[in-house]
């Protein structure tokens, strides 16, 4: 009788719709899988036929072609770190975009800069803020700058020959390290030092930077120096311009100096410091 | 190995006005992606109003704009007067077509008025000597896709030198801020029926 | 002569063919496995203070035939029933069609598991960072598509975002796409940012006052829109036939659709 009762009394619908197992699997499915799952092409060497495909550098005609171009720098001195980057995204000799942010913010503490695929370095850098977020909760204390870039270091070596392309630096200020600035590329390459440029105006800005630097530096000469490196490369280079975004990094975290045109910025720097001699102001 | 057209970059635009034309062009000269010269112009006067401007390969531009020095000149010493931009015209798609199994990498346009008849004349040409008459206006360059943009959203028929002179110029600046191998500055020639302005055109410099 | 019949004349030879610019180029195919066509197309979005516009045409090309002149580039996202209703996010895309109806799927499935699961509309910044990662995930195996996402931001400004095939974004004022992207954008950067145009009333030199953007109002941006895809409709032949145009604002989505040329 009880089962009788037990069996007529169920709610009607009980069975239907989704089950527990459905429930998870629909969660699971909404849920980013964020990383280490990617769909990969039907072909014996997938890093070959990416390459065919994107790689605008051996042939200018493929069909998909991936942001590349950039200068940027990251210097240690006295005050800190400081960290600037032009603006420019490029697609072969197209201008894509102008305004592109290439200094990540990871976390209130860390930047990541931007050079190479700009989605390869948006998506791991947020993958690393994630991780160092992990490593606050897991371990109750700050990630330092040492283990954060081993962790991306490790990660893009991971998919080594895959076709990755980023060089990244990672700068931050912990009280155990100091001032921290590491060089991450994705070749595997994790180096720390002092002063670094990366990307295709990376030379014009070293030229600058080089001349100029010295650990002992003002905060506000070295924010001065920052910004010029990247206005000398944007000026040689092609694939560098558009806006200089520069940051100082501190040891209470990063400070954000604007986002500056650097089309008013150069001509001040002409006319009013005499530099750029080479660019003509008068019509012969 | 990149398209001889492409190495050192540079853009070139002419226009249609009322009784008069405008032929612009940017000043850069480049390698790849290094920039070596601020100060190339692509523009060169072959008489009183009749001009060519030349992108593509560096080299070219250079021997091609003197090739045609010694020829307007010859014409000249000859004929006793300027030559007409339809000559002159002539005279470049022969020329280039001369060379029609080894071409000259350059994509000249002509601009110009015809003294006799007044009327405003621009062309332009692909490396063998096409003409390609047009009553509107002209591009070239590695920034050619951007301008044919900029030139068909704004230009209109009929505008006074002035405006000319504004539109040539907005077309051209907007189209080389988006080409990495165009721009730091501009020369805008506005040719009237009498008179020849000659402006230096202040673009970015990055 | 070898050298004179393999020479092809660069950057002037067409390219509209991906299939027909590998015969031409006359080397062997490294990769028998291509499974892209260029479908070409453009696309463009507009923000403004309390709206966005997004715009693409109708024409489908492969090569240099026409497809259809009716395959429409936008997708309303999530909403309800097969006519989306109430929904206000709007994915556009250009490229691989058949990549971008893929795409467009999978993220409206997204949107409306995710009303489902959390009795809410997803955020346009939600969408669009989901957007960029379901891209991402296809990093070794691209969606050839480029997307442009549009819809209305939590303090009820206009949002637009943009991605490159592998999902690199960015959110902008405007941003155009597609085959006739090199024709369109330099025209807003111009109209649009007003990028060099500068005060008459200023001084010379340095004393030059760059005109400052403002937000412009929908009639203005419907005008640019069209007089862009007007003009790209002149010069580029893989663009025509038809031009639609969805306007988001709070209170929902408005399509327009108005014939192009057809040459």
């Amino acid at each position: 009788m009880d089962a009788l009762v037990s069996r007529y009394s169920r709610p009607a619908f009980q069975n239907e719709g989704y089950s527990k197992e459905d429930q998870q699997q629909a969660l699971q499915d909404v849920a980013p899988p964020l990383s280490l799952n990617f769909a990969l092409p039907p072909v014996a060497s997938a890093a070959s036929w990416l390459r065919a495909m994107t790689d605008d550098h051996s042939n200018p005609n493929v069909p998909i072609k991936i942001a590349h171009g950039t200068t940027t720098l990251a210097f240690r001195f006295k005050g800190g770190i400081i960290v600037a980057t032009d603006s420019r995204a490029t697609a072969g000799n197209w201008i894509a975009s102008q305004t592109v942010k290439k200094v990540i913010e990871i976390n209130p503490m860390l930047l990541g800069t931007m050079a190479g695929g700009a989605a390869d370095c948006q998506y791991w850098l947020a993958y690393l803020g994630m991780q160092c977020r992990l490593h606050e909760l897991r371990q109750k204390r700050r990630i330092s700058v040492a283990a954060a870039s081993k962790i991306l270091a490790n990660l893009v070596y991971s998919y080594k020959g895959m076709g990755l392309s980023m060089g990244t630096m990672c700068a931050g200020v912990t009280p155990t390290e100091g001032p921290a600035l590491y060089y991450i590329d994705s070749d595997g390459t994790r180096l720390a030092g002092n002063l670094f440029c990366v990307g295709s105006g990376q030379t014009f800005a070293y030229g600058v930077l080089d001349a100029e630097y010295k650990y002992e530096l003002e905060d506000e000469e070295a924010l001065e120096l920052g910004r010029r490196s990247i206005l000398a490369a944007t000026h040689r280079d092609a694939y560098s311009g558009g806006y200089i975004n520069l940051y100082h990094v501190k040891e209470s975290g990063w400070v954000k100096h604007g986002f500056t045109d650097t089309n008013p910025v150069f001509w001040e720097t002409k006319l009013k410091k005499g530099e750029f001699s080479n660019v003509t102001a008068n019509l012969d | 190995m990149s398209s001889p057209f492409a190495i050192n970059g540079g853009a070139c635009v002419a226009m249609v006005g009322k009784d008069c034309v405008a032929i612009a062009c940017d000043l850069r000269l480049g390698l790849q992606a290094l920039t070596v010269s601020n100060d190339f112009p692509k523009i060169f006067p072959f008489g009183s109003s009749t001009y060519l401007g030349l992108t593509g390969l560096a080299t070219d531009v250079a021997t091609v704009s003197e090739l045609f020095r010694f020829k307007v000149n010859m014409y000249r010493l000859r004929e006793e007067r300027d030559i007409g931009p339809q000559t002159f015209a002539n005279l470049v798609s022969s020329s280039l077509y001369e060379r029609r199994f080894g071409p000259w990498f350059v994509s000249p346009v002509v601009a110009g008025i015809n003294e006799k008849t007044g009327k405003p004349f621009i062309c332009g040409f692909d490396s063998i000597g096409c003409i390609d008459f047009a009553k509107d206006f002209i591009v070239s360059g590695t920034a050619s896709d951007q301008l044919f943009g900029t030139c068909e959203g704004l230009w209109e028929p009929d505008l006074e030198p002035e405006d000319l002179f504004e539109t040539i110029s907005q077309a051209l600046l907007n189209a080389v801020d988006r080409d990495a191998l165009s721009g730091w500055g501009a020369h805008v020639y506005i040719i009237e029926k009498d008179k020849v302005t000659k402006r230096l055109l202040k673009g970015r410099q990055d | 002569m070898a050298s004179i019949s393999s020479f092809a004349m660069p950057s002037e030879a067409p390219t509209y063919s991906f299939a027909a610019a590998q015969s031409a180029s006359g080397q062997p195919r490294q990769h028998g496995f291509y499974p892209y066509t260029d479908n070409g197309g453009s696309t463009l979005g507009i923000s403004g203070d309390s709206f966005t516009i997004l715009a693409g045409d109708t024409r489908s090309t492969s090569g240099y035939n026409i497809n259809t002149r009716y395959a429409p580039k936008l997708f309303k996202l999530g909403g309800s029933g097969p006519n989306h209703e109430g929904s206000k996010i709007v994915l556009s895309v250009v490229g691989f069609a058949a990549d971008g109806n893929a795409l467009q799927e999978r993220l409206d499935t997204i949107v409306k598991m995710y009303k489902y699961q959390h009795g809410k509309d997803i955020s346009v910044h939600a969408c669009a960072q989901r957007l960029s990662h379901i891209l991402y995930n296809k990093r070794f195996f691209p969606y050839y598509v480029h997307a442009i996402l549009g819809g209305i931001d939590e303090e009820g400004k206009g949002a637009l975002y943009s991605y490159d095939p592998v999902g690199s974004y960015e959110r902008e004022q405007c941003r155009a796409a597609g085959a006739a992207a090199s024709l369109i954008m330099p025209f807003l950067d111009n109209q649009v940012n007003l990028k060099n145009q500068y005060d008459p009333n200023s001084g010379p030199g340095l004393e030059k006052v760059q005109r400052v953007p403002k937000p412009l109002d929908r009639t203005t941006v419907e005008e640019i829109v069209r007089d862009a895809f007007t003009s790209a409709v002149e010069r580029h032949i893989e663009v025509g036939d038809g031009l639609q145009m969805m306007i988001i604002t709070k209170d929902g989505i408005e399509e327009v659709y108005t014939p192009l040329k057809q040459d």
